[in-house]
């Protein structure tokens, strides 16, 4: 509880001397007044605030969800520009566009001095850092960056995601240390299991024999047989959920199995085809939801908030929150081989190149002092929470927000995490709502489970990412193709040698290697 | 079509006119009922619980009866200042593009021009090669049109296909003999395009103000690319921006998000109808330019 | 039946020996002709073909760092790489396929409307006949695909029919063999009303003098359909069948990558729905860009060939 203490105080320390820092600054002059006028008098300070003694002015463009209002209506952005004198303008672009704006901008050399939330992919990261657009961040980390440098050497995935094979680091990327927020939770219909009189299964076999009953014995009772047994959402999903049971797992955010340092993907192995076969069996008998490949993310919520799905996935309890208590969580079933694991789970650096500062920005290190504060706790309860008292109230030093701010309407306009892949800390110390006690439950069931350690994609350098990319445009979309086709019986399994020869032709060889590769030089 | 005399009043082609109609009438409201029942869907599922639109159970009468989705809309003031700036666009737009196109259409339309052929093959070319997003993007920044009102209407001043459309009428319903006796009385081109054509396309013009205005409502792409501030959103942006609640927004488990997806899930219904009836108030008008005997008297004999 | 063809001696300008200056002659004599064309070919040049430069990217690695010009050529590379994709017979069988049933059906339909419009004696019935069937066109394609989920699911309207019928439920959206027909056939639902008013509109340019000869002369309704309507609107459906032929290549990719999945990508896997995917999305504009121009030069080809087809058979071109 002490650290409570401490956190309270020292936000409210920092906004108060924000405040008469803010409010007149004009005439005092700072401690470093040695240095000549102008722009170079106002050095940056490399720790407390505020960032610097003369206002500077920063251009962030960002993304904006649907959910969000505007960024200068947030309290953290409000609060934080009388902290750190540092005025940020914030150019928003909707997420419908997003994509092309921040393309054309790099395009037409239009640069912001900050990109925010901006979703860089690996290879965008490196194409613009080595055509110069970008600038390296990582001695500018090391000086101006003490959270997240701290972070970085408690996760060394982090580093490890983020830096080019030439050493340099391009945009950091959103971090977050909360395993809760990097898995989906396999959430089982506990009413339905106790009406029946059904165990939590603990195999694939059980599983299988759990959803057999979903499906015929009626268990909401309507007397109709309009139960959903299992759901999940479009597309493979299911097999990433399912995967780890059949001992799949899924480092570097693709269908990689990492054992004795060898890199090895998995598509084409006995192992796959095995789950392949097993989905199927699901499909066939209908267990699994037949719309499963084709329905719409909306039709999948409402499909958990309806109450007739007897298993699904998904990270919280939020979309079905209303009848939350049916249900509960459960660990993966262990598979044929014994294999029991949790093979989708996100990276710590989950949310990549959420923040990069351009060739036009003159103040990069304020730049980067600025970002650093939302790797704290502090600072992450500023930006998720805004003010307490006003938005949110601690409780045994943990931040919930206040009852007006939990709703849909309200709460996305006071703080940019909603809408996804702001640049900050979820750790567990701000992450109340989205970690409440039944998903904490349901996350501890999956624990025992969990990849000891998740690499994050790996950076490649600018040719071998656009090698990687062209290598995976035809192979995954093969990959997914033929999958679906096969769980969905368009496809007989006599055709797996085909399917296994194919892979080969496209030169998954070649891709495996190029992983390794970036495996090994990680390991150095 | 008021002056219906037959000539030949013999019974047998009086029973075949009949037959004709009963078969003509009978398609016609086939083709209405195929049309209609998708729209009155759509009608319906506006005024439904969306629970019950996406879980399959509305398909002909509304379920769950509910104005949830028009208040949601008359709410919202960004719908609103959409609707304005998509009015002003498509006006402003439609204007220059009418003048342009018919500045374009006539000129092209004359057989005595000298070097048609090859005017029509420059405007021609240009349908099938683009310089592509960057090149226009550029253009239009040095342009200085970044984020006003005329990056979304200059570059589009000329829809090359409704311009060969337009010409091709001008070729073909506007008698070229009418044109040659104009000039022997001395008639200088701007008269004759004045005077004599313009009052002979009533139709095509009506039809090049309804495509290029549907096109101005519907178009969203270039404010996409080139308006910034949001309060110049034309009303399609500001409609993506409603239904684009995506996966990406469940990240984190956002509040309530189920409820955003459902209502973005109903408001689509209801928002298709607010969002189309400009248009479909503006039809019959632009219609009743398609009658029939415009050319009478005009043609000398 | 005078003003529908071609204008006497529209194609034979009087050349005669010294043509430079017979042409510049001419060409004076209808400087306000050229006063006219001034603004939309100024617009023209600088719209369209200014920022042409742009297509040198299809040949380059454009980085935008570099910029256009200062991009490293590559030669043929993205061609190679598209032709040799394990996609790419697929991709050109699809859209072909697509297109070519497009052209045969739902070409001809939009024709058939307005000439059913035409016929039909009560003006209200006419006017709810054209009003009902336009409105298709306004809804959003993410609707228009909502709808046919709905309409087309294993428990939808159309399969609670069939299996009255004592048929088995037919899952039309995640079956490549109906993708075509279900693709096609909203197509044309949406669109046949929309596309049936240019020809509304050159029908109502026809003159009525020509009906009334014919009438005296006792042709029957279908004949005065075939012998004044049809030949009426002729130019405008040769005009229009060439600038569909020339978009061969192109199909919107909004609705089908919606309706796209992986159960059906055998038949709706299309070169447009490629390029976004794998293109667009991923920010390869030089990939893209090459895609786009062999498309623009199969286009541009069929596109010279009906035209040359049509200037033959019925004097209708485009230039």
């Amino acid at each position: 509880m002490k650290r409570k203490q401490w956190g309270r105080s020292a936000i409210s320390l920092m906004i108060i001397s924000g405040l008469i820092l803010g409010g007149c600054s004009s005439g005092t002059g700072g401690k470093k007044d040695t240095a000549p006028e102008g722009a170079a008098s106002n050095a940056v300070s490399k720790e407390g605030f505020p960032i610097v003694q003369e206002p500077i002015k920063l251009k962030m463009f960002t993304r904006i969800a649907p959910v969000n209002g505007p960024f200068k209506d947030m309290p953290v952005f409000q609060d934080y520009e009388k902290m750190s004198n540092v005025q940020v303008e914030f150019i928003e672009a909707p997420t419908d566009g997003f994509q092309e704006k921040k393309n054309l901008l790099f395009a037409s050399n239009e640069l912001p001095d900050v990109l925010y939330r901006s979703g860089l992919t690996p290879l965008e990261a490196v194409r613009y850092g080595a055509g110069g657009q970008l600038i390296p961040l990582e001695d500018l980390i090391r000086d101006y960056a003490p959270n997240l440098t701290r972070l970085m050497e408690e996760y060394p995935e982090i580093r490890a995601a983020i830096t080019t094979p030439e050493g340099h680091i391009y945009a950091i990327p959103g971090i977050v240390t909360l395993g809760s927020a990097r898995t989906d939770k396999k959430w089982i219909n506990r009413a339905w299991l106790e009406k029946l009189k059904l165990q939590v299964p603990e195999t694939t076999d059980e599983l299988y024999d759990v959803l057999v009953a979903f499906r015929d014995q009626d268990p909401n009772g309507n007397g109709q047989k309009d139960e959903i047994p299992m759901t999940a959402r479009v597309g493979l999903h299911i097999v990433t959920m399912m995967s780890g049971s059949f001992g799949l797992d899924q480092q570097f955010g693709y269908n990689i199995n990492i054992v004795d340092d060898k890199v090895e993907i998995w598509m084409g192995s006995e192992r796959n085809k095995e789950m392949l076969m097993y989905l199927n069996k699901l499909y066939k008998e209908k267990l699994l939801d037949p719309e499963v490949f084709s329905h719409t993310e909306a039709q999948y919520l409402a499909k958990q908030g309806s109450g007739k799905t007897g298993v699904f996935f998904d990270q919280t309890n939020n979309n079905f929150l209303p009848i939350a208590d049916q249900y509960e969580g459960m660990a993966p079933p262990a598979g044929p081989h014994g294999d029991r694991m949790q093979s989708q789970a996100s990276p710590v650096p989950r949310d990549p190149g959420a923040y990069a500062i351009t060739s036009e920005n003159k103040h990069p290190e304020a730049s980067i002092r600025w970002i650093d504060y939302f790797y704290s706790d502090e600072g992450s309860t500023l930006l998720r929470f805004g003010r307490e008292g006003e938005h949110y109230e601690l409780k045994d030093g943990i931040p919930y927000y206040k009852e007006e701010y939990s709703t849909s309407e309200t709460q996305p306009k006071i703080t940019p995490y909603a809408g996804g892949g702001a640049p900050h800390l979820i750790s567990e110390q701000v992450s109340s709502y989205i970690n409440p006690p039944q998903v904490q439950d349901a996350q501890k069931k999956l624990d025992p489970f969990m990849p000891e350690i998740r690499y994050a994609a790996p950076m490649f350098d600018e040719k071998t990412a656009q090698e990687v990319n062209i290598l995976r445009n035809d192979i995954d979309k093969y990959y997914e193709e033929q999958s679906t086709k096969f769980i969905a019986g368009a496809l007989s399994f006599d055709k797996w040698e085909e399917f296994q020869s194919t892979l080969k032709k496209m030169k998954m060889d070649q891709l495996q290697q190029l992983y390794q590769d970036a495996y090994d030089k990680m390991k150095k | 079509m008021s002056q219906r005399t037959p000539v030949n009043k013999t019974r047998h082609t009086a029973k075949d006119e009949r037959c004709f109609d009963i078969v003509i009438y009978s398609v016609a409201a086939v083709i209405m009922l195929i049309v209609l029942y998708p729209l009155l869907f759509v009608v319906s599922a506006s005024f439904s619980d969306p629970a019950k639109v996406l879980g399959g159970e509305v398909w002909l009468l509304p379920k769950g009866v509910t104005l949830d989705a028009y208040i949601n809309i008359l709410q919202n003031d960004k719908i609103w200042t959409g609707y304005g700036n998509s009015i002003l666009y498509t006006a402003v737009g439609t204007t220059i593009n009418i003048l342009m196109t018919l500045l374009a259409a006539y000129p092209l339309s004359r057989p005595d021009l000298p070097l048609r052929k090859g005017l029509m093959l420059i405007v021609t070319l240009t349908m099938f090669f683009s310089g592509g997003l960057i090149p226009t993007y550029l253009l239009v920044k040095d342009l200085g049109m970044v984020d006003t009102m005329w990056a979304l209407i200059i570059p589009g001043a000329v829809s090359t296909y409704n311009l060969i459309v337009m010409r091709t009428y001008f070729q073909s319903s506007i008698p070229w003999e009418l044109q040659e006796a104009a000039h022997i009385d001395g008639c200088s081109n701007w008269r004759l395009l004045i005077s004599i054509i313009l009052p002979l396309s009533k139709p095509i013009l009506a039809v090049m103000v309804l495509f290029y205005a549907v096109g101005h409502w519907n178009s969203f792409f270039n404010a996409l690319i080139y308006i910034r501030r949001e309060e110049m959103y034309p009303l399609q942006l500001v409609l993506r921006e409603i239904l684009l609640i995506s996966q990406s927004d469940a990240v984190d488990g956002s509040v309530g998000l189920e409820d955003k997806v459902l209502l973005a899930e109903s408001i689509k219904y209801a928002v298709i109808i607010v969002s189309s009836l400009p248009v479909l108030i503006m039809y019959p008008f632009v219609q009743r330019h398609f009658v029939k005997g415009v050319m009478i008297g005009s043609i000398k004999g | 039946m005078n003003n529908m063809e071609a204008p006497p001696g529209a194609n034979l300008p009087p050349s005669r020996p010294n043509r430079g200056s017979r042409l510049l002659v001419q060409m004076a004599k209808r400087y306000d002709l050229y006063l006219m064309l001034l603004l939309p070919i100024a617009w023209y040049l600088i719209f369209h073909y200014g920022p042409l430069y742009g297509l040198q990217i299809a040949f380059k690695n454009f980085n935008p760092a570099k910029g256009i010009f200062g991009s490293e050529w590559v030669g043929f590379e993205h061609f190679t790489r598209f032709f040799d994709s394990y996609y790419f017979w697929r991709l050109l069988r699809n859209t072909l396929t697509i297109n070519l049933i497009s052209l045969l059906l739902a070409f001809p339909i939009p024709i058939m409307l307005a000439l059913l419009v035409n016929e039909i004696r009560s003006k209200a019935y006419s006017k709810w006949l054209q009003n009902i069937t336009y409105i298709p066109h306004f809804i959003s394609v993410v609707v228009i695909v909502g709808i046919l989920t709905v309409m087309l699911s294993v428990n939808g309207p159309l399969n609670m029919l069939i299996q009255t019928f004592g048929g088995d439920p037919v899952r039309f959206m995640e079956s490549a063999s109906w993708f075509k027909t279900i693709f096609i056939g909203s197509n044309i639902w949406q669109n046949m009303g929309w596309q049936s008013i240019i020809y509304i509109a050159a029908l109502s340019g026809i003159n009525p003098q020509l009906y009334e000869a014919a009438k005296i002369d006792g042709a029957s309704r279908m004949r005065r359909i075939w012998h004044v309507s049809l030949p009426g609107i002729v130019p405008v459906i040769v005009i229009l069948l060439i600038l569909d032929v020339g978009q061969f290549m192109n199909i919107g990719f909004e609705k089908i990558l919606l309706m796209q999945n992986n159960l059906n990508l055998e038949a709706s896997d299309v070169i447009s729905t490629f390029v976004y995917t794998t293109g667009i999305l991923k920010g390869e504009y030089s990939y893209t860009a090459a895609i786009g121009l062999f498309n623009s030069v199969i286009n541009l080809t069929l596109l010279l060939l009906v035209n040359r087809f049509a200037r033959k058979t019925s004097e209708t071109s485009l230039w």
